[in-house]
């Protein structure tokens, strides 16, 4: 049996093994590819960890059959990745110290049911929030000149990022399984998707509004001028409405170069006939 | 001029590998590496202001699996060639837009090299050879990418910025400021894009809220940001703060770090 080598991953350092979740969280999309999408990522962050517990030839088959089980599709928010990383780490020792009632299938079970939640709220947190805030900052400091801009929006995706892909798989190693079960219970994920659909939906409303302003110079003679009456009513009305359209497309599922190709040959022809103007 | 080129060249490498291998800290963005451009042409001024022009257009702009699209290549060769040229900011905008649809042809080409690479992953994996493996993921997809980032921009800037002069004189105006048009109108498409990920029914009261904060006050975004993050915590706490008491604690523990 492979107790040595169960001994040896044990009484590994655990620095150094969340070292390895880490990396292989935040290498994620070294290798993405159209079929499995980041298999070999994940393979790579677990291979350490399967290498020290079949670490003697006669275990080979075993090992064999560890690097295929983490060949398997796999896609998350990289940021997260070093979690299920840590978890899938503590299941290998599991079911190398159980290799008869520990069902290695389980293991691959997690992997897919962590990976549909984890990655929507790591798209909502890491690019719908912290990405359009820091950015947000950035760009109202660099418009005045100030080289400060980047380095906020670099600080702050930074200062995030790091943590929670740390201490990510510190959770997920140590305690895993019981923080699964907390979170269905408490759902977490609710939450959490909570928080950051406020922020970032009010963060994305303030773009909107005051990020890109698009004016209509249409008017007829001196006593009409159709913006005026516009910004009677509410202003930045013409953005409201390119976001509302721009959103009937994304909903039909429009292919983001054509509607990028169009936008250039609408631009051009509202231009000339002097319908919309920047 | 070669000099120059090639260090472009690096920061697409570094623009790629942000999201490669850092798990995507937002250094690929516009505003990060137009800068970079800046400083390494002598000329940070225009960088910032191309950086922050680029990424106010594609800010929406998110990836979300295998679909979406960036213009962060298109925006690093658009600064450089600005910069070395002398042409107006608005050109940056131009010349981003042909690099963005190279950018994704190269990348389908690329695609199918990447999933050769995972059958060969496969095959050393059966073969035992497991050093050779995982080589092939934190090697050869790192250089594969990193090539593709190099050769267009590198290409770009090295022959660009005579031919970028004599084809923007030849442009008549309306058709550069329908330009500049388009791409502002784009931007809203960013827009929806990341709209579309988190709105539902319910939520989309704080979209609005957020945008008639803005358009009424005319309130910067900084103060928007600000104003949002506090929104969060206050409505979450409202939310969640007296239900449940047992196991409370620990879970608001672990949303914290989260958050």
């Amino acid at each position: 049996m492979s107790e040595e080598g169960l001994e040896a991953q044990r009484s590994y350092p655990l620095n150094k093994k969340l070292r390895e979740f880490f990396w292989g969280g935040w290498c994620m999309q070294a290798m993405w590819n159209y079929e499995r999408q980041m298999n070999t990522a994940f393979m790579w962050g677990m291979s350490n960890t399967i290498d020290r517990i079949y670490n003697k030839p006669e275990e080979d088959a075993k090992r064999k059959e560890a690097y295929k089980r983490h060949l398997e599709f796999f896609n998350i928010t990289p940021q997260f990745g070093s979690f299920v990383l840590g978890l899938s780490a503590a299941m290998e020792e599991e079911y190398a110290a159980d290799p008869d009632g520990f069902d290695p299938k389980m293991i691959n079970s997690v992997k897919v049911a962590l990976m549909g939640p984890l990655s929507g709220i790591g798209d909502s947190l890491f690019q719908g929030t912290i990405r359009v805030i820091a950015m947000s900052i950035g760009i109202s400091l660099a418009q005045q000149g100030s080289i400060l801009g980047p380095i906020f929006a670099m600080l702050i995706s930074f200062g995030t990022s790091f943590p929670i892909t740390w201490y990510g798989g510190k959770l997920g190693y140590i305690n895993g399984q019981k923080y699964l079960q907390e979170i269905s219970k408490s759902n977490l994920m609710d939450k959490v998707m909570y928080g950051c659909s406020i922020a970032g939906l009010m963060v994305i409303g303030g773009m909107v509004a005051g990020l890109v302003n698009i004016t209509t110079p249409l008017a007829f003679g001196k006593a009409f001028q159709l913006q005026a009456v516009l910004d009677g009513i509410f202003p930045k009305m013409i953005p409201l409405a390119l976001t509302g359209i721009m959103f009937y497309f994304v909903k039909k599922g429009a292919k983001p170069m054509a509607v990028i190709l169009s936008c250039f040959v609408v631009g051009i022809v509202l231009n000339y006939f002097k319908i919309l103007a920047v | 001029m070669l000099l120059k080129s090639i260090l472009i060249g690096l920061v697409s490498v570094f623009r790629i590998l942000d999201s490669r291998v850092l798990g995507r800290l937002n250094f690929e963005r516009p505003l990060i590496t137009c800068t970079i451009v800046g400083l390494i042409l002598g000329d940070v001024k225009t960088g910032l202001l191309v950086g922050a022009q680029m990424e106010m257009i594609t800010l929406g702009m998110m990836s979300v699996g295998a679909s979406g699209i960036d213009m962060n290549m298109g925006a690093i060769t658009g600064c450089a060639l600005v910069i070395m040229s002398g042409a107006s900011i608005e050109a940056a905008l131009t010349i981003a837009l042909p690099m963005t649809l190279l950018d994704n042809l190269l990348d389908s080409i690329a695609s199918i090299i990447r999933i050769n690479f995972c059958h060969l992953c496969d095959r050393y994996v059966d073969e035992g050879n497991y050093r050779v493996a995982k080589r092939v993921h934190i090697a050869y997809g790192p250089i594969l990418y990193s090539i593709q980032a190099f050769i267009p921009v590198f290409v770009a800037v090295y022959l660009g910025s005579d031919f970028i002069n004599t084809i923007l004189r030849a442009v008549p105006e309306f058709i550069m400021s329908g330009i500049s048009l388009g791409a502002n109108i784009i931007s809203f498409f960013g827009f929806a894009m990341l709209l579309s990920t988190m709105v539902n029914k319910k939520n989309v009261v704080f979209f609005l809220l957020g945008f008639f904060i803005t358009a009424f006050s005319g309130m910067n975004l900084t103060g928007i940001a600000i104003i949002s993050i506090i929104a969060a915590i206050v409505l979450y706490q409202l939310k969640y703060s007296d239900k449940g008491m047992s196991g409370e604690n620990e879970v608001d523990e672990l949303s914290d770090q989260k958050l």
